[in-house]
């Protein structure tokens, strides 16, 4: 019972926190999305060409080749007259790229030798260096056709020249883009978890060391268990609530953020953000755990925070081990909290079966850990040091 | 009621090396405490900075054990029977310990609930509390811009939320001006009468003369001598409690000096 007083306390407490608060419901759930998300689908649109889109080319001479005109049209390219000084409206951004064809590009053509074309460039502006590389493709396909065209007339086999047919065949279920975005889900819900009992967590044990008010506290007729029992129920809560707007912002963020160019499979519906959730759902009593005892060692706000800033690496590590290591989802990997999670959840957006025998694998390893933490926490507050 | 008898407690000096002899790796706070007091009066713990008398108060409060000797609080064992005795103690440290983003009458109530009254009472006695100790003007304001003696104010409600028969104060005028000290000591002086039995920790001399029936002197971790203000000043020969303290406290280092000449 007096757990519940203290818990309701702390939350009380802790929500006229305006950093708590922050940190709880807008850093984690919405900054953090935003913020990674964003960038991420910007660098894809950056790497992915739109062949469908309509795009409108400045070019100089475009009456000396009228066929190649009308190819760049077939390939939704439109063109227009380019600028007096080329080089200069390049560089300055006021046409991405120009191409210009030289006064000699039809004798050349006709002649069948090299026809001289240049496409200024402007290779520092990325979205310049991206129109380039749509007007070099569907150049390159003009010249091959061109290229046949003459074998052929020659009575030669165009397939002569093709020594090799490399096929790709990409066996994963997802593209790369979708790999990267899936793995960045368990990373945004386990930041936010941290982030979400961080202050409050530091604010109940440490502060209240801090403060002072440990020492009448304890002198009441309660038992020390049920006060950093209390403490944890509260970091329970505000973990909870920081991962449950985590889902719903990135179910409502990725909303917004264009599928297609994600690679596919990888799927942030309804469905697999609420299983994402619940495969991470073990994290939350493990995290609250984890962030109660390390700020119950401490002595001051001040050394929690340091303490706890150390820590946040572990969020962090399978992350960059998952990215640079493969490591495969395995029944040897899935009792491990935090690393399961990351490949459980990586899979549930990927659109995987997940083995049941790896979720109980996965929730066992956790919720003993969580055990584990929470018996040290409470060893760690009936120490008489603890009031020092 | 508070009976001690030859409490004792030692602490590790924080870096101590272990190579070195055990009495020079440890610091004894408190070697021997034995005092006592009665219900309806106010006793004085009076001693220098570093006597031991948080120490002794925190082992009172059970929230550090006793290494030898023994306490009880109107008849409960505190290393022992520890639920007991801090159902019969308020106290309050000597820092107020309030939570700043509590209103006053949230940090009482708080109290209240976790010595277990239910909503209803610990609403009631919260109410009493606020009234009795002229909290109104302020009772639901954060206790953040707090002064120190609505701090004192605050904490002193918390400690008594329980209706504690033995109410323990450690240095609760620290800080305090004139009239807040005044104010306090009337407080106290009302709890007396009422029958509570007060112990009261202070390192200052008219303090402790002007409030205290009973008055324990300690210094150096050990109660050198335990009396009335009268009787301590018949007992030493001198005049004023500064006097007689600093005699106490001599023949407490001459008898140290004796005994290790032995």
């Amino acid at each position: 019972m007096s757990m519940f007083i203290v818990m309701f306390k702390e939350i009380i407490d802790n929500l006229r926190d305006r950093q708590t608060v922050f940190y709880a419901l807008l850093f984690g759930p919405v900054l953090l999305p935003l913020l990674i998300g964003g960038s991420l689908v910007a660098s894809f649109k950056q790497m992915t060409i739109d062949f469908d889109e309509v795009t409108t080319l400045s070019v100089v001479n475009a009456n000396k080749a009228p066929t190649l005109i009308e190819f760049l049209y077939s390939k939704n390219i439109d063109t227009k007259e380019a600028p007096e000084n080329v080089e200069l409206s390049v560089r300055e951004g006021e046409s991405l790229v120009v191409l210009e064809i030289s006064d000699d590009y039809a004798h050349a053509l006709r002649n069948g030798t090299p026809a001289p074309l240049t496409l200024h460039v402007n290779n520092s502006d990325k979205d310049s260096t991206k129109a380039a590389r749509r007007i070099n493709a569907v150049l390159n396909v003009y010249e091959q056709t061109i290229s046949s065209l003459r074998l052929q007339h020659r009575g030669i086999d165009p397939t002569t020249f093709d020594s090799l047919n490399i096929i790709q065949n990409d066996v994963s279920n997802e593209g790369a883009n979708g790999q990267l975005l899936a793995s960045i889900l368990p990373f945004l819900f386990i930041m936010s978890m941290v982030m979400g009992g961080f202050y409050l967590a530091i604010d109940a044990t440490a502060g209240e060391r801090e403060r002072q008010s440990l020492e009448p506290l304890l002198s009441l007729p309660l038992s020390r268990t049920s006060v950093v029992m209390g403490k944890y129920a509260a970091t329970v809560c505000f973990v909870l609530l920081s991962s449950v707007l985590t889902a719903i912002s990135i179910y409502t963020l990725f909303r917004f953020f264009p599928m297609e160019i994600m690679g596919g499979q990888v799927r942030f519906d309804g469905p697999s953000v609420t299983r994402a959730f619940l495969l991470a759902s073990p994290l939350i009593p493990f995290i609250s755990a984890m962030l109660i005892t390390i700020s119950a060692i401490t002595r001051s706000t001040k050394q929690a925070q340091t303490y706890l800033g150390i820590l946040m690496v572990i969020p962090m590590a399978p992350f960059f081990l998952l990215q640079f290591f493969n490591i495969r989802s395995s029944t040897a990997s899935m009792p491990l909290p935090m690393l399961s999670q990351y490949q459980l959840l990586e899979s549930a957006v990927l659109g995987d079966t997940i083995p049941w025998l790896h979720v109980v694998l996965s929730v066992t390893g956790t919720l003993i850990a969580t055990a584990i933490l929470l018996f040290v926490a409470a060893k760690l507050y009936q120490r008489e040091k603890l009031l020092d | 009621m508070i009976i001690a008898k030859q409490l004792q407690r030692s602490f590790k000096r924080p870096g101590a090396s272990r190579l070195k002899a055990k009495s020079e790796q440890y610091v004894h706070a408190v070697k021997s405490v034995s005092f006592s007091a009665q219900d309806g009066r106010i006793t004085g713990l009076l001693g220098p900075n570093g006597a031991g008398k948080s120490t002794t108060l925190r082992m009172l409060a059970t929230l550090i054990k006793p290494e030898s000797g023994s306490a009880t609080i109107d008849g409960h064992n505190v290393a022992t029977d520890v639920l007991q005795v801090r159902n019969h103690l308020g106290f309050m440290p000597h820092n107020a310990g309030i939570y700043p983003r509590l209103t006053a009458r949230e940090n009482i109530h708080y109290y209240a609930r976790l010595c277990g009254l239910d909503r209803k009472n610990s609403k009631q006695r919260t109410g009493e509390l606020i009234e009795q100790l002229e909290m109104l003007t302020f009772a639901d304001r954060r206790a953040n811009g707090f002064s120190q003696g609505q701090k004192t104010k605050v904490a002193l409600a918390r400690a008594l939320v329980h209706r504690p028969q033995t109410i323990m104060l450690d240095e609760p005028t620290n800080g305090l001006d004139v009239m807040a000290t005044r104010g306090l000591r009337e407080i106290i002086r009302n709890l007396a009468v009422q029958g509570h039995c007060i112990l009261f920790s202070s390192h200052i001399m008219q303090e402790v003369a002007a409030l205290c029936d009973h008055i324990a002197i300690i210094t150096d971790g050990t109660v050198v001598m335990e009396d009335s203000l009268n009787g301590i000043l018949q007992h030493t020969g001198q005049h004023d409690l500064e006097d007689a303290f600093v005699h106490a406290t001599q023949s407490l280092s001459n008898e140290g000096i004796a005994g290790d000449n032995e």
